[in-house]
């Protein structure tokens, strides 16, 4: 009996073995790389291109997260958008310092070069003609109106509908090379949000589309064996890996033979990083930075994305403490508080006090702007002027009765109550008192449970916050509108901040299509937003990326991270 | 003995109706798998409420049970958002074999889980394997040399084996063998996946990249059942029989594995037949720690994302392998003992 159990536990593993060996998970397909010289457009040579590199060298990265998906329809998490960048481009991506690098578009349009109409409704964006997908078809304006058809139609559970069915009315294709979109206002956010995570083959899905009346469950999705970018999808095996190999058809060829995506958790992250496997790790934390800068095997790269870390203070007189209201108090609180000392002493000096909520969303952080100074002094004096003195000798200031106590709440993460204790102590020297508390973060970022922020019980609530980036926007935090309550359960303005002049501002950004004038119009919000102490930065937040040594040429970019995988390449 | 298995059959029936009924209704403390989505902000709330239609998941709980369970063919689904539903479903319920899709990335659930099964039965196989060997020949050497310089170290090492928590053991030999190995220029190991990008999936690639898993994974499970394997011996070794056997002049070691081992493994196959139903569920730390694609690391995935069709369909395909397994258990008892007898 025991011999049979041994035999049989020994066929299973062998049986498994060879299972696992062959299995090629998702996919068994070859890639679809034309190998036909067939198609005329892809035999005229293209005269501003450099001629195809030989391509070598696998570079191996890491995900913490498993992508959820790979189609644009149904991506809802960062980790899926950023691979489209290898294999689906879009009309243009974005670059280190966040310019838009034309893709499959010409050129970017703008008023001068008749892009954008006057009224900003209208959007005429010229496409290349020498672009192919993998499999050697051409890329036409068409694959983008079938694009924008599938984001609305109601037969696809898409992910978001945002921006199409919000501000297209529609989307035309005059001819091959020209794509007209037309909006229902002036949409100032069309550069950030149209097709940033890449377009959908028509030839392929429209198929499936009419055979399933739904692209939901289409093949591709999981395993898109035809796109448009310097590597193709070949394979995936979920939670264990997905393989991209060069394709020859892109318009940029890729230096490298294979990027290699491999998922594995954080603690194993650190360890293959350590070990010199994997190429580039994300997702990292500032922890990290020591132990990876001194393996001599990598290095710890930030790269701005529109985070910070930041205070937003509570501004509702029924429930903020009274001093929360003045200025002057707000100000005071801000020197009173030496951020320099907390981002060297913390955060290993790797990173900067922000300004304003902008300056880590350039162009639209107000240059002209620095953060206030450290300066206990100048804040006890701006206290006393407020009227907050230490009248009872108790050490903490008052007024009216009433104590310079402020409640300072976040979430459990250690390096915030680590924050939080400096900060104790730095606002102890000037007499104001602090009562630290930190919520699960369920609680702490609930509306509906009456978590501590909606309902108004604290005074300044520390977290890490971001724009629409790489678009600027982000009013519903501040617009009298979105004030949260009962009645607007859903407004994102959960400071209680009502200011009609910033209000004005916000509205007038929200259909400035021409990009300057916008930059302007942020600047002028940035420094409303600072003169008033509206929020408050502690440190920018970027993300935070290790790259092995032997990877080169590697440039990260907040919005699509790997806009240059073309030029990476491997020195061993 | 027909009887006896159909008998048990029909008892798992309702059993199983059961075990699917609670593990639904724990599924609703996951949280929302809505407002875990987000490219980098949560949903809008007009996304938010067409998907929530959409998936069928405004619907109250017993209903979204009954179309798990049955299907919705029978029924239509609000698409577009009008308030009238017209599109008609197309899911068949499990009562039909479809488990549903997954929320997140819309494969089917039978899909995922039976993609994940290879990796898992390979990888728990040789641990059971490693796990059998090595407890009896520990176990039984132990008790065959009691109180000897070996028994005492082992039962020592036993100790220190079965307090260590799996992700800090991992963790200590990823550090080891991999690191330092590696710096101090000895042969070391590979540290996370299944094989180097660099050499491709071979079986010799596979086999070293289950090095490290395996004995992480065995460690803690070889120093607690080592512990039964001996106890038992200790028992045996002082009946009677025994002694008879050894009168009779046998050599020692036929006593020892023919007459003695026989009797001594019973408790162990129960804990071994225990075993093999969560060999189908995989090593869930593990797995994740040494980035094993295994059916444990789609557990944690599908929690971390609130993916509840995929959570079940791992419950209770772990539900139907406990129940199929206790029973092949019982039956193995009549084989191995022939005091008991199945009626």
């Amino acid at each position: 009996m025991k011999r049979n159990l041994y035999v049989l536990l020994s066929l299973l593993v062998l049986a498994s073995m060879v299972l696992a060996a062959c299995g090629g998970g998702a996919e068994t397909e070859p890639p679809a790389v034309s190998t036909e010289p067939a198609a005329p457009e892809a035999t005229e040579p293209a005269a501003t291109e450099p001629a195809a590199p030989i391509q070598s060298g696998i570079a191996v990265v890491t995900f913490v997260q498993q992508p959820t998906t790979l189609s644009p329809l149904y991506q809802t998490q960062w980790f899926s958008s950023i691979t489209t960048q290898l294999w689906l481009k879009g009309l243009w991506s974005f670059d280190s310092d966040n310019n838009a690098i034309p893709e499959i578009a010409a050129e970017i349009p703008s008023a001068s070069n008749g892009g954008l109409s006057e009224d900003g409704m209208t959007l005429t964006i010229k496409l290349r003609d020498d672009v192919l997908w993998s499999d050697g078809e051409p890329v036409t304006a068409n694959d983008f109106v079938f694009t924008y058809e599938m984001f609305v139609s109601d037969k696809n559970v898409v992910s978001s509908t945002y921006p199409y069915a919000d501000y297209v009315t529609s989307m035309e294709a005059p001819e091959d090379t020209t794509l007209v979109v037309h909006f229902n206002a002036p949409f100032a956010a069309w550069l950030t949000t149209l097709f940033n995570t890449g377009v959908l083959p028509e030839h392929v899905l429209r198929p499936v589309f009419d055979a399933d009346g739904t692209l939901d469950n289409a093949a591709w999705n999981t395993a898109p064996t035809v796109g448009v970018g310097p590597f193709v999808f070949t394979e995936w095996e979920t939670d264990s890996h997905l393989i991209f190999e060069a394709n020859p058809n892109w318009i940029r060829p890729a230096k490298l033979q294979q990027v290699f995506i491999r998922i594995a958790d954080d603690a194993a992250q650190e360890v293959a990083i350590l070990a010199g496997d994997t190429d580039i790790g994300t997702f990292l934390d500032w922890s990290q930075a020591d132990a990876i800068n001194s393996s001599g095997k990598a290095t710890f790269v930030t790269q701005p994305s529109g985070y910070d870390e930041g205070w937003f203070l509570n501004f509702d007189p029924e429930t903020a403490h009274p001093a929360m209201l003045d200025v002057n108090v707000r100000k005071a609180i801000v020197m009173a508080t030496d951020r320099e000392k907390i981002v060297n002493d913390l955060l290993g000096g790797l990173t900067a006090v922000p300004a304003t909520f902008w300056d880590s969303t350039p162009p639209y952080g107000n240059p002209d702007i620095s953060p206030y100074p450290y300066n206990a002094e100048e804040a006890g004096s701006l206290l006393e002027t407020a009227g907050w003195v230490d009248s009872n000798g108790n050490g903490t200031r008052d007024k009216d009765g009433v104590e310079l106590v402020l409640r300072y709440i976040s979430n459990q993460r250690q390096l915030r109550k680590d924050v939080q204790a400096v900060v104790q102590q730095m606002w102890g020297q000037v007499g104001i008192g602090v009562e630290l508390v930190n919520y699960g973060d369920d609680f702490f970022n609930s509306y509906a449970d009456g978590g501590p922020i909606a309902t108004g019980n604290y005074d300044i609530a520390e977290w890490s916050d971001v724009t629409s980036f790489p678009d600027p926007e982000q009013s519903s935090y501040w617009l009298c509108s979105q004030v949260v309550g009962p009645d607007n359960p859903d407004g994102g303005n959960w400071q209680g901040y009502c200011n009609p002049e910033l209000d004005a501002l916000f509205d007038q950004q929200a259909t400035e299509t021409d990009p300057e004038a916008r930059k302007q119009l942020y600047y002028q919000i940035g420094q409303i937003m600072f003169d008033n102490v509206v929020w408050v930065g502690l440190w920018k937040d970027p993300d935070l990326w290790a790259v092995s040594n032997r990877l080169q040429g590697v440039k990260f970019s907040g919005a699509s991270p790997f806009w240059n995988a073309h030029e990476w390449s491997i020195s061993e | 003995m027909v009887n006896y298995i159909i008998r048990r059959i029909l008892q798992s029936i309702p059993q199983l109706f059961l075990i699917s009924l609670v593990l639904f209704l724990l599924m609703q403390a996951f949280g929302d798998p809505i407002a875990s989505l987000g490219v980098r902000t949560p949903p809008k709330p007009a996304d938010r409420e067409r998907l929530r239609r959409q998936l069928g998941l405004d619907q109250p709980v017993y209903v979204q049970y009954v179309v798990w369970l049955a299907g919705n063919d029978w029924m239509k689904i609000d698409m577009d958002g009008d308030g009238v539903p017209e599109t008609p479903g197309k899911r068949l319920g499990v009562l039909r074999g479809d488990f549903g899709n997954s929320l997140i990335n819309k494969r089917p659930v039978s899909e995922l889980v039976t993609e994940r099964l290879p990796n898992t039965l390979l990888l728990m196989g040789v641990v059971e394997i490693v796990i059998i060997v090595f407890s009896l020949a520990f176990g039984v050497y132990s008790a065959v040399r009691q109180y000897s310089l070996f028994d005492n170290l082992f039962t020592g090492f036993s100790f220190i084996g079965y307090a260590m928590p799996i992700p800090l053991l991992a963790l200590l030999l990823m550090y080891l063998f991999s690191i330092n190995f590696k710096e101090w220029g000895l042969p070391y190991l590979p540290t996370v996946g299944m094989f180097d990008p660099q050499v491709g999936r071979t079986p010799g690639q596979i086999a070293l990249h289950m090095i490290l898993p395996v004995v992480s994974l065995s460690i803690i499970s070889i120093a607690g059942y080592s512990r039964y394997v001996r106890s038992s011996m200790l028992e045996v070794l002082g009946l009677d029989y025994i002694r008879t056997a050894r009168a009779k002049g046998l050599q020692k070691h036929i006593v020892v594995i023919r007459h003695a081992l026989r009797n001594a493994t019973l408790p162990f196959v129960t804990l071994i037949g225990l075993d093999i139903p969560f060999l189908l569920a995989g090593a869930v730390l593990t797995e994740t720690i040494f980035a094993w694609p295994g059916t444990g690391r789609l557990f944690v995935t599908s929690i971390s994302q609130s993916d509840f069709p995929v959570l079940m369909g791992i419950l209770m395909m772990t539900g139907l392998a406990v129940v199929f397994f206790q029973l092949v258990t019982d039956i193995a008892y009549s084989f191995l003992d022939p005091r008991i007898r199945i009626a």
